[in-house]
This record gives structure tokens, sequence and C-alpha cells, in this order.
């Protein structure tokens, strides 16, 4: 099993009662009311010291994504932290789960800065193309919900294709024409870096991610007893089309705090869990189901949007730590107790790459660097055997042996 | 107790076209409700014409709307309609988004529309007066900027309209939704206003004056932009004015058709 320290980057100081004075904190919360840069300095340099420390900490890969306008992740360009972080680390793989393909005129943008990313790191890139969520593409980039879906596997297949052809090619697709596709860099990883589908659960991307070979990402924000019914379709699909059931086929996020007991646990993790839930997730739900954007074989399916579903879980409710931990929202304890609900986890799910959230809401840098600390040395090597009889196709394996450091150049004194 | 027909287009498309009443043929373009089984307006204008009406694409499956990709493609499907039904110089009528469709056809294609009536049309767009955002909510609540109560007529609220299954139900609407989404997403402004000098038909503009999703100022802009065109503000009436004041729509029709009627 693999580890991946996930980080969402929320904006931490939203105020008490952000739920009754703001519709939502998606799309329209007015960002100069409520967004302080001063602070803001401090929280993403707190943020990138933290996604740095979980490399030291034997972490396998960070986790950015990409979201826009809203006070739940301050990451409208995942690439540019992924270029912060390809110059500070040189273990850890780099997992960019966004880049939310149909928002970019031309995809091939995409193509060249995951790229770059990638030779900079010294191929320690993991692709991600999501979707995108309905607050982020319909609402925010007036992408238009109707076509969304089918422009983004369009941009998906550009970029792919890019990375693969070994020699300049048109494309004359349905929403992307271009005469001269040819991105310079090309990545380090031959014939391409993995790529990651993050999905909400739309049934289509099951077989589309095994067909291409792509890993099936599973965010949602309510843990592995609400996920499992998703997962369970993705396996089925898995079996219905004589794939192998490869564990390492599928990422799943889970919130974890890790303490001493329960009683700490409560302590360190249920003020920020409850900030996530209660602030950081508060939705306008007009703003989560923009028609179209589900299709309606997902529809039919009966499988439910997860951003709609986690509107309509915490819309005007105050989830309590007590229902948080009992939904599996999120998973905290001791040592032993998160051990054997990832076991849980791991039995009922089969999921190879497990990504962690360690930091949520407004938790503390300290809180932080705790949390990662002890899931490190008393969580971690206790699941690392699972799933060891299987191959992990999804991972970056030409990485560079000489990884260049960055160290600063002195200037000699005259 | 409309007749239904499958219409087969000359590029191969298939287009469901509702059939009612006799008389002088009217063209009826509807709204986001789609064509309802005992859709009021339609019957009303059926005790004096042969109401003719097509399924706007998409409405019945989203996937006609692959090849449909914008409101040039769109205006051209109906020109395509109409050519199969042979219907030239016809006299139209639209309803909300088949209003934004009648203009957009009488301005790509002028000489097949001869009298055109706009009922609560979009497709202008003024930031003064900001259109309003139907798709930023849920839709269980868009009634209420519909309908100057609020509330849904019982005829247009009636269950027998919908499928039982509710997730047939919910694909129903996210179809027609969709449908309109694609279109105006995400502003209803298409470059209609560069076309509307084009129009030759003899326009009627309808508005209701306390429209809450498409201001009745804009019966302003589609007056002034289109050649000739009149208008009627009706008081006391929302978006939804055709089934909120179906007599005096009805009225309103017969005028700006009469002495075509009367003729034929």
């Amino acid at each position: 099993m693999k580890f991946h320290w996930f980080h969402l980057m929320p904006y931490p100081y939203l105020p008490a009662d952000f739920k009754e004075r703001y519709p939502s904190v998606w799309v329209d919360p007015p960002a100069a009311e409520l967004y302080d840069p001063v602070k803001g300095h401090q929280v993403y340099n707190d943020y990138l010291d933290q996604l740095e420390f979980a490399e030291q900490a034997g972490y396998d890969g960070i986790c950015v994504n990409e979201h826009h306008q809203n006070g739940y992740g301050l990451m409208p360009s995942p690439n540019l932290m992924a270029a912060a972080l390809a110059r500070r680390t040189s273990r850890a793989k780099l997992i960019v789960l966004g880049n939310s393909v149909a928002l970019y005129d031309p995809p091939t943008r995409v193509a060249e800065e995951m790229a770059m990313i990638d030779v900079i790191s010294g191929g320690r890139l993991v692709a991600g193309f999501p979707v995108g969520t309905p607050m982020d593409t319909a609402y925010c980039y007036g992408a238009n919900p109707a076509t969304l879906r089918e422009k983004y596997r369009e941009g998906v297949e550009l970029i792919v294709r890019a990375w693969k052809e070994r020699r300049p090619f048109t494309f004359n697709g349905k929403y992307t024409q271009l005469r001269y596709v040819n991105p310079w860099p090309t990545p380090i990883q031959t014939p391409r870096p993995p790529v990651w589908i993050p999905g909400g659960g739309s049934v289509e991307q099951w077989e589309w991610c095994i067909n291409n070979d792509f890993v099936y990402a599973y965010l949602t924000y309510f843990g592995y007893m609400a996920g499992t019914a998703v997962i369970d379709g993705f396996w089925e699909t898995v079996e219905r089309l004589g794939a192998e059931p490869n564990p390492y086929r599928v990422a799943f996020l889970q919130f974890v705090g890790v303490a001493e007991n329960d009683a700490e646990a409560e302590k360190l993790y249920a003020e920020p869990a409850q900030y996530f839930y209660n602030r950081c997730f508060h939705l306008h739900p007009g703003f989560v189901g923009p028609p179209g954007y589900a299709s309606v074989a997902t529809i039919r399916k009966g499988v439910r949007s997860q951003v709609r579903d986690s509107a309509a879980q915490v819309q005007g409710k105050l989830l309590s730590w007590k229902e948080i931990l009992d939904r599996g929202c999120v998973v905290a304890g001791s040592p032993a107790t998160v051990v054997d609900r990832l076991n849980d986890m791991a039995d009922r799910m089969k999921v190879g790459h497990l990504m962690l959230l360690m930091h949520y809401g407004n938790m503390s840098h300290e809180t932080t660097l705790y949390n990662t600390t002890r899931f490190a040395r008393d969580v971690m090597p206790k699941l690392r055997h699972r799933f060891n009889e299987w191959e992990d196709k999804w991972w970056p394996k030409q990485t560079l042996a000489d990884i260049r450091r960055p160290a600063p150049i002195g200037i000699a004194a005259e | 107790m409309f007749q239904s027909e499958m219409l087969r287009l000359f590029g191969g498309r298939q287009v469901q076209v509702y059939r009612a009443g006799t008389g002088p043929t009217i063209v009826w373009l509807h709204g986001p409700h789609g064509v309802r089984k005992n859709d009021p307006v339609i019957a009303e204008l059926a005790k004096r014409h042969s109401v003719v009406a097509p399924v706007a694409p998409g409405f019945n499956d989203v996937d006609e709307l692959d090849d449909i990709r914008d409101v040039h493609d769109l205006a051209l499907h109906y020109d395509d309609v109409f050519e199969a039904l042979d219907l030239d110089r016809i006299s139209l009528v639209g309803q909300s988004f088949g209003a934004m469709i009648a203009a957009e056809l009488a301005a790509h294609v002028p000489k097949r529309v001869e009298r055109l009536v706009l009922i609560s049309p979009f497709g202008l767009w003024r930031d003064d007066h900001p259109v309003a955002d139907l798709f930023a909510r849920p839709y269980a609540t868009i009634d209420r900027i519909l309908w100057k109560t609020g509330e849904p007529s019982a005829i247009m609220a009636d269950p027998a309209n919908f499928p039982n299954d509710p997730v047939e139900k919910a694909i129903t609407i996210v179809q027609a939704m969709t449908s309109v989404a694609k279109f105006i997403w995400p502003i209803p402004d298409k470059g209609l206003r560069r076309r509307l000098h084009r129009v030759t038909a003899k326009t009627l503009i309808v508005f209701g004056a306390d429209d809450a999703f498409v201001p009745a100022i804009y019966a302003d802009e589609f007056a002034a932009a289109i050649p000739g065109a009149r208008k009627a503000v009706i008081a006391d009436a929302a978006h939804m004015v055709a089934y909120e004041k179906t007599s005096e729509v009805m009225e309103l029709i017969e005028q700006q058709l009469g002495e075509k009627t009367r003729a034929a």
C-alpha cells in the first residue's frame, strides 16, 4: 500500500458565523471581504512546509489539486504549487490531482506545464485530470455543463497523445483545433507519466479509466463506509471488462487523525474537522447540480453526485464530532484504532493508493506536523505490507537516480 | 389530446412534432417546460388554428444535441424542420426558450417567417438589468422566479405530465434544462442583437410586467432591435405570462395574425 499526503489548502480564517452570513463558500463569497492576503502569505508557506515535511516523514506522494473562487481550497493553480515542491523535494512523487482540462484552451498548455514539472522534478509527476467540480467549472469558469465532459475527454486524449507521439501532429477536434501539436518540453517518463482521474462517482469514468489504463481516484469527504458503493461499482466494471483486479488501479481519500487515545483525538481534531464540514463545505445548493453535468447514465444508475450528496448532507446542519466519527468521515483515535479502521477499509475496498488528509479546516501547523509524524511512525508501518503481492503499474518508475537538489549559489566576494 | 408524429429530416435527424386543431397553420415553439400533455396554450391556439409544435432537440434525448453545437446550428435545424414540413412563410409563436429560437430562426432565415410573436424571449443582455441565473438555483425552486405567484398553474404542475418513476422524471427535467443551458450558458447573449436587424417578419413582443427571470425592460430591447416590431407588456404577470394571462395573450396573437388568418 502507498500513502500520499494530500493538502486541500483551505482558508483557515472564515468567521465563526460564516454559515449564517454567507450563502456559499464557493463561487461568490466576496474575496475582498473574507480573504486577507497578508495572513494568506503565512498560510501558503505553512502549507508548503507541511507538504515538504511529509516527504521527510516518509510518505510516498504529496498531492495538490485545483479549485477556484472559494475558501475551501486555495489552489487555483496546482501547477504553481507542484513547481515549488519540485524544487524543494527530491524523493516524494508529485501527485497533481487537477488540472481540470476542459478549462484550458488549448489543453496542450496542461501538457506543457505538467511536462515542466516532470522534468524539473526528475520524473516524479503523477498527472491528474479531474473534470472539476460543478462550482469550479460551470459557475466559476463559465464552462457549459452540457458539453463539459465531452470537451474534457477530448482534452485528456489530446494531452496524452501529445506526450506519446514522437513527432508533431495536427489535431482537428470538436473543441480544439491545432495545426501544430508539438509541446516542449517532453516529460522524462515515457511513454507518459501515470495518469490518475479524480472522480466523484460518474459511472462512465470507470470504464474510461480501465480502458485507458488510468487510475481511478475517488475523492469523497464522507469516508470509506459511504464510499464503498462507488468503489464496488468500479471493481464490478473491472471484472466485467476482464481487467486485472489490481488494487493499485484505485486511490481513495480519507481524513485521518492520529493521537495517543480517543480523548486526545477529540481535543486535537474535532475543531478542525467541524471547521471543514461546517464552514469549508457550506455550499449553495444552486451551485451543485448544473444541468448536463451528471450524465443521464449516471442519473439512471442512481449514483448521486458527490458534490450534491455532500451538500445535502451538511446543508443547514452543524455536524458534531460524534457524527463526523460515526459516519466515518474522519478516522481518528489511537494508532491501534486507526490501523484497525484502515485495515477494514483495505479489506472492503481493495485500495492500493491511500490519499490522506492529515490537515483539515483550521488545523494548526503544529497539530498537522504531529498528526503527520504519528501516522508515519505508528500507523504506516503496520499497513505498508498490504497488497504487496501486486505490482503498482501506475506509479512513476523512471525517476532520475541523481535528483538535483536545490542549493543556493553563493556569490563570491571580489 | 394532441397528435404526435415522428418527422425524419433530410439530414437523417428525427424530430417529434405535435399537432392539434384545424384552421390556418400556426407554429408553436415551446419553452423550458417542453410540450405538456394538456398544454393550455396549445389547446387555446388549437381552437382556431392548426397548431404545429416541434419538440426542441435534446428534450427527448440529450444525444440529439451532439451535432447541434451552437445557436446557428439550432436555427438551421429548425429551418430543416420547416422544410421537411413544407412550411414556408410561417406564423411563428415562441415562448421563453422557444421565443429565443424563433428570433434566431427569423434572423437567420428571414424569408421563412412572415409573422412572429415572441413571448418572454431571452437572448439579449444588459449589464444594468441582468437576466436572472436560472441555473444557479435548485430545479425545485425555479417556479419561484418563473411564475407571478411563485407556483405553477395546476395544469402545468399536473404529475401526469411526467413519468411515474422518479428517476425517469428527473431525467426528463434534466434533459430539458440541459438543452436550454447548452444554448444560453453562462449568459443568454450569443450575438442575437447583431442579427435581429435581419428580421423581416411582422413582429410582436410580449412580456409579463413582473418577469423576475427576464426583466420586462427587454421588451424595449427586442422592439428596438427588430425593424417595425411592436410590444405589449401585460400587467400582473411574470415570465409565464402565456400561461398566466392566456386569454389576453391569445387576443394579442390573433390581432398579430389576424390579417393573414382572415385572408386564409
